[in-house]
């Protein structure tokens, strides 16, 4: 029944020099690293990461994908992240697990259905499929939703998105790590970056824990840690706080919610895993750290928030509680630009809590940009000279009342 | 997450009663010939540092007051100002 065990990706030893060096092996970095191989021959590259792939948000996060966002800018990237999920599974030749069930976000007032409004209307003009649902159409979704007057939001609709859905987030690391690695890819786990020099405004070499690499192309891709890695090794700040966030899962139940749902106003999310848990995560711990503690007062707050929209969960137990990072930045879109202002540094953070659902898709054209030097079209609008000149991209409604300091 | 902090007025409390206001970025650039990318830097640009930082909070839950703290944020834990001169802590 068993075949013989076999490592999905090589440990070779560390080479004295790169073509490029991807730091954090997480989805991000996993996924440029396969698509510098795969679509542009560049395999002389190595993934550095501290820890193991995956020890980051890759494996935190509650494996929702979507691409129903607000902005133009936005909503192209994701619908393509989103139609990525079967080519890649293929492609891979690794099961991801993509289970397309669809996206309920619920509103609780007027205003938070003209919100939706517009993120529908946004949607559906990018080809986007996405429709306002009233609570009686949710409650036909849902069944075990409460569309009564009883509780303090009661629900005024919603924003159905089918073709949204979870994917395992582990399968898609291993998967990712062990089709780099086919390629040529070097993945090093237990290495640490612990600088990055630079001469004449140009990357020339990685310090690592095992030794030095001269490489003339570094991406920062280290997820949560990305804003410190930044300023401590080359005195960038960038427009990010690193905020916890928390999620859990509660013990296994019979079939029950059959599509990701969420409510803004509840600051919950939820969905049940194929193995019968419902998956939950809330908003973030509202100030700056690198630890990733849980507390009883989110645990309190997802129990309080998934019984008032579903009173069958009273009694359910939660099993298991964690935190991941999430690198926030002002306008909750990411940060993704290169050779400014150092030539041959590329950065891809900032993604805050939509790191898992970008991953695959942003991979492809930071290869594209990291094997050609020349930005991609599509991530034009995600520099970080935005701040600067007030071109914030206004996700921050998307879901509403979300923002970093709420 | 388990985390104290001291307020001036009300003393030690839960940190959920508190609103975090950024960290420590000096004087307000003056207003005159301000050019976009030095107001961005002291609005948006964050160290984000992975060591102890000054930062602002505010007593929203409380008595409202705005104090600056030290908190080491690979510990989550408010500490004593490191530039401080041990002997003045001791005094």
């Amino acid at each position: 029944m068993f075949g013989k065990f076999q490592r999905l990706w090589a440990k070779p030893p560390l080479k004295k020099s790169y073509d490029a060096v991807i730091i954090g092996g997480g989805l991000h970095g996993l996924a440029t690293a396969f698509f510098l191989a795969r679509n542009y021959g560049m395999t002389n590259v190595a993934v550095i990461e501290k820890r193991y792939i995956g020890f980051g948000g890759a494996g935190r996060n509650t494996a929702i994908v979507r691409a129903n966002q607000r902005t133009q800018e936005n909503l192209p990237l994701y619908k393509e992240g989103l139609d990525l999920w079967p080519i890649l599974t293929k492609a891979l030749d690794f099961n991801l697990m993509f289970y397309n069930c669809g996206n309920l976000n619920l509103a609780h007032s007027e205003a938070a259905l003209k919100a939706l409004r517009l993120q529908v209307t946004s949607a559906q003009i990018h080809g986007i499929s996405s429709q306002l649902v009233d609570p009686k159409e949710c409650k036909a979704l849902i069944p075990a939703l409460d569309i009564s007057d009883r509780p303090t939001y009661p629900i005024f609709g919603g924003m159905y998105h089918p073709p949204g859905g979870i994917v395992r987030h582990d399968a898609v690391v291993w998967g990712l790590a062990k089709g780099a690695a086919k390629l040529g890819v070097h993945i090093h786990q237990q290495t640490e970056v612990t600088g990055i020099e630079v001469e004449n405004q140009k990357i020339v070499s990685v310090d690592t824990s095992n030794g030095k690499i001269s490489t003339p192309r570094v991406l920062n891709a280290a997820g949560g840690y990305s804003a410190a890695i930044s300023y401590h090794m080359l005195g960038i700040r960038l427009p990010i706080s690193v905020l916890t966030i928390q999620a859990m899962v509660t013990q296994p139940l019979k079939p029950l919610i059959n599509h990701v749902v969420s409510s803004g106003a509840y600051h919950v999310y939820a969905n049940q895993t194929l193995k019968g848990e419902i998956a939950t995560g809330s908003h973030m711990d509202p100030w700056p750290n690198y630890t990733t503690q849980t507390s009883a007062y989110y645990i309190k707050h997802q129990a309080e928030a998934l019984t008032k929209l579903m009173p069958c969960l009273k009694g359910v137990k939660f099993m298991r509680s964690w935190a991941g990072l999430a690198d926030m930045t002002p306008d909750m879109a990411p940060i993704m630009d290169g050779n400014e202002p150092i030539e041959g540094y590329y950065m891809d953070c900032g993604w805050g809590y939509f790191g898992f659902k970008s991953s695959a898709v942003t991979g492809k054209y930071m290869a594209q940009f990291m094997s050609t030097g020349e930005c991609p079209d599509i991530l034009k609008p995600f520099t970080l000279r935005r701040f600067e000149q007030h071109r914030f991209m206004g996700e921050t409604p998307a879901v509403v009342e979300y923002s970093p300091n709420n | 997450m388990s985390l104290t902090i001291t307020c001036p007025i009300c003393g030690k409390r839960n940190a959920y009663e508190f609103r975090y206001g950024g960290e420590d970025k000096g004087k307000r650039p003056e207003e005159v010939k301000l050019i976009p990318r030095a107001w961005c830097n002291f609005v948006h640009m964050n160290k984000s540092v992975a060591a102890i930082q000054k930062e602002w909070w505010c007593h929203q839950d409380g008595c409202s007051a705005w104090f600056a703290i030290y908190r080491d944020t690979t510990r989550n834990l408010e500490v004593s100002d490191p530039n401080e001169d041990e002997s003045k802590v001791k005094a």
